[in-house]
């Protein structure tokens, strides 16, 4: 107890927010991000982060959406064993009650050594929160499997399907619920991953699991940052809104209904397979025109000279001389009305899988974005980019669309995707 | 921390309870589990004789026919038979435990008739691995009759089951020329409660005892809408739904079984 407050004290003592942080945690997530790292992409740097960085897990909305992405993430779909609304209800909690145990950290339980340990035991015996968020995204196949959650599904939430450069693989896609773990390091978000896979194994069957990182950066002077960059060498969430922007956000991410949705956001997930060998034979101007950004700067190309916190002016350049209008960030965002309503959140990691049967990398990026409307965000801006450049590069492969829930608060009964449970009318909550 | 899980919180102050007293007790449900181990191990060297023999006439039908419930009385007893690795690999092993898979000299028992008779549809060119099979089985039949049974392998039996299905199993890897599967399902979920019935009334928790059994009445429940005769439909006939439904039930099983060991004293 009194080394997650130390712990806790020790990273608002970073962030030099003081101990002026609201008791109930509605909104404590953003709170606590340093108003610099606004951009939830920017690169982490080395000697910034701790294994006692505690994200808080309660809030109006779920952590690991709007808080700063760590160095590493993970995306695990299940299937879900649910027959009734106690089942789901169970589910839920039992969730919740490990989310609460391991984003704070503490003392991990022993028992007689006769018995299995109760935890792998890869962190040791003492839990590091580690800056581990864990983020439950609902698949539209745990609606439709069950009438008396047909009613409840969200408005948005639909199966994905294939866009025209997909090859989807079916042991990658979907999944009734989906698990975000983010991390300062890879084996926090796999003990996460053990510990939950351990203690709900009557209601949890794992579908697929892709994981990620982001480079590491050295140490910027105070107000430096910079996007990380992902595994085609480009600066990667550039044009991303800033996330310290609550009305932005409340606009980008978060649900606006009068249902059990408000708050919520959802999940486009896609794994998207880059063909590194063939990308690093191309020569770097076309590699620039692709994107539409300078390499090693990520300044948009009408101002190479600038930075990558430029706002390209596609009003001055209609041809698309400087940036090519079929480029990835024109398509993407071409920065008008259109593209301002279809802002989303970017929040994607690279990954490395190993060598594919004709002897090349399987790199790529696990492409996650957040958003209050799938239609308005991910679909339009995927369909915009139908076609583009790029596609000669990557291949999406697996994936799917989840809805996030919006947050728990820290009273001890209340639970993740309890509005859900209180909606379907199964609602005996004691107090 | 205030939200330390239940779960923990309870098995951490009943872990006391699991008592030295165990090893006595646990005499005559050994010398019980042995009893039904021969009786499988003598069912499976009949009835491999009869496959093997079938095998060798060429009669490929009748010998498809008697593949899957030979294989029964192995899949209830496996954890024993896992005792020497130097017989179940020649045995049990699979295509893709070999470099060369199906091609592999190495690759022989019952694995590599089932793609004799299914994939190549002929067993001229397998007697000999007929007759190593029969050889096989006899010389375990031999070694697990002069076999002390150590109680720690027995219970922990029926944990390593489950994990056996869990692991290589559900997905239908087992039995894949013949779709066979779920008779191997079967045959692991009887030996794995063989075992709970035997040592389950020497464990003090009763409702631990009463949510295995519950989750074995699932599982059973569940493999009975594939039956089929003697014995099941095809592998490809299980529907996902009801392959996640394993799936969780067996996890589940995996997990509680694994402490059977420690909640009957034995390290």
């Amino acid at each position: 107890m009194s080394e997650m407050n130390e712990s806790r004290r020790a990273l608002i003592k970073g962030l030099g927010l003081g101990l002026a942080t609201c008791p109930f945690a509605l909104g404590a997530a953003r709170a606590e991000a340093p108003a610099q790292a606004s951009a939830v992409t920017a690169a982490p740097q080395a000697g910034a982060t701790s294994s006692s960085d505690r994200i808080s897990p309660f809030g109006a909305h779920q952590p690991g959406i709007a808080t700063p992405r760590p160095a590493w993430g993970m995306v695990a779909s299940f299937d879900a064993i649910v027959d009734t609304p106690a089942d789901l209800e169970r589910l839920l909690r039992r969730l919740t009650e490990r989310i609460r145990f391991l984003t704070s950290g503490g003392a991990v339980p022993q028992v007689d050594p006769k018995l299995p340990p109760l935890d792998s035991g890869i962190l040791g015996p003492v839990l590091r929160p580690d800056g581990l968020t864990v983020t439950l995204g609902l698949g539209s196949s745990l609606f439709e499997r069950h009438a008396w959650l047909a009613a409840h599904r969200p408005a948005q939430l639909v199966r994905m399907t294939s866009f025209p450069n997909d090859a989807l693989d079916a042991d990658l896609c979907h999944g009734d619920i989906a698990l975000q773990f983010c991390a300062n390091t890879q084996d926090t978000i796999i003990h996460a991953l053990r510990d939950v896979l351990k203690n709900l194994p009557d209601q949890l069957v794992l579908r697929w699991k892709q994981e990620g990182n982001v480079p590491v950066i050295p140490p910027q002077p105070p107000g430096v940052m910079e996007s990380a960059r992902n595994f085609l060498g480009f600066r990667d969430g550039s044009g991303n809104p800033d996330a310290a922007d609550e009305a932005l956000m409340a606009r980008v991410l978060w649900v606006e209904t009068p249902d059990w949705t408000a708050e919520g956001s959802y999940m486009a997930v896609r794994i998207i397979r880059n063909f590194v060998e063939r990308w690093d034979r191309t020569p770097l101007t076309e590699q620039e025109r692709i994107f539409g950004r300078t390499k090693i700067t990520g300044a948009p190309l009408d101002q190479p000279a600038g930075s990558e916190a430029d706002v390209p002016d596609y009003a001055a350049d209609p041809e698309g001389e400087k940036v090519a209008l079929d480029s990835h960030i024109r398509l993407a965002n071409p920065r008008d009305e259109a593209g301002e309503r279809h802002l989303m959140l970017r929040r994607p990691f690279n990954y490395s899988n190993g060598v594919t049967r004709s002897g090349q990398l399987d790199q790529g990026l696990l492409f996650i974005a957040w958003q209050a409307s799938l239609e308005d965000g991910f679909l339009a801006a995927q369909t915009r980019l139908n076609g583009e450049p790029l596609e000669e590069y990557i291949k999406p492969v697996g994936g799917g669309y989840f809805f996030a829930p919006p947050g728990f608060s820290d009273a001890a009964d209340d639970y993740l995707g309890r509005q859900l449970i209180d909606a379907i009318g199964r609602t005996p909550r004691k107090t | 921390m205030k939200t330390l899980p239940l779960a923990a919180l309870l098995l951490a102050t009943t872990a006391p309870a699991f008592a030295e007293q165990a090893a006595l007790d646990l005499v005559a449900p050994i010398a019980e589990y042995k009893l039904y181990v021969t009786e499988n191990t003598e069912t499976l060297v009949d009835e491999t004789r009869a496959f093997t023999e079938a095998v060798k006439a060429g009669d490929v039908e009748k010998a498809k026919a008697l593949f899957a419930p030979t294989r029964l009385s192995y899949e209830r007893i496996e954890p024993v038979a896992e005792l020497f690795a130097d017989l179940d690999a020649p045995i049990d092993a699979r295509a893709d435990d070999y470099e060369q898979a199906e091609a592999d000299p190495e690759f022989t028992g019952f694995h590599r008739l089932e793609y004799a008779l299914w994939v190549e549809g002929k067993t001229d060119h397998v007697t000999a691995i007929a007759d190593k099979l029969q050889s096989d089985v006899e010389e375990l039949a031999k070694r697990i009759d002069g076999l002390t049974f150590p109680p720690a392998v027995v219970v922990g039996g029926a944990s390593v089951l489950m994990d056996e299905v869990a692991a290589t199993k559900i997905s239908g890897e087992e039995d894949r020329y013949s779709r066979t599967d779920l008779w191997d399902f079967h045959g692991n979920f009887d030996g794995a409660y063989k075992i709970v019935e035997l040592f389950g009334p020497h464990v003090e928790d009763k409702d631990f005892l009463a949510s295995v059994e519950g989750n074995f009445a699932k599982a059973n429940e569940t493999l009975a809408k594939y039956r089929e005769g003697e014995g099941f439909v095809s592998y490809e006939k299980l529907t996902d739904e009801d392959r996640r439904r394993l799936s969780a039930l067996v996890n589940t099983l995996a997990e509680d079984l694994a402490t059977l060991r420690g909640r009957l004293g034995l390290g």
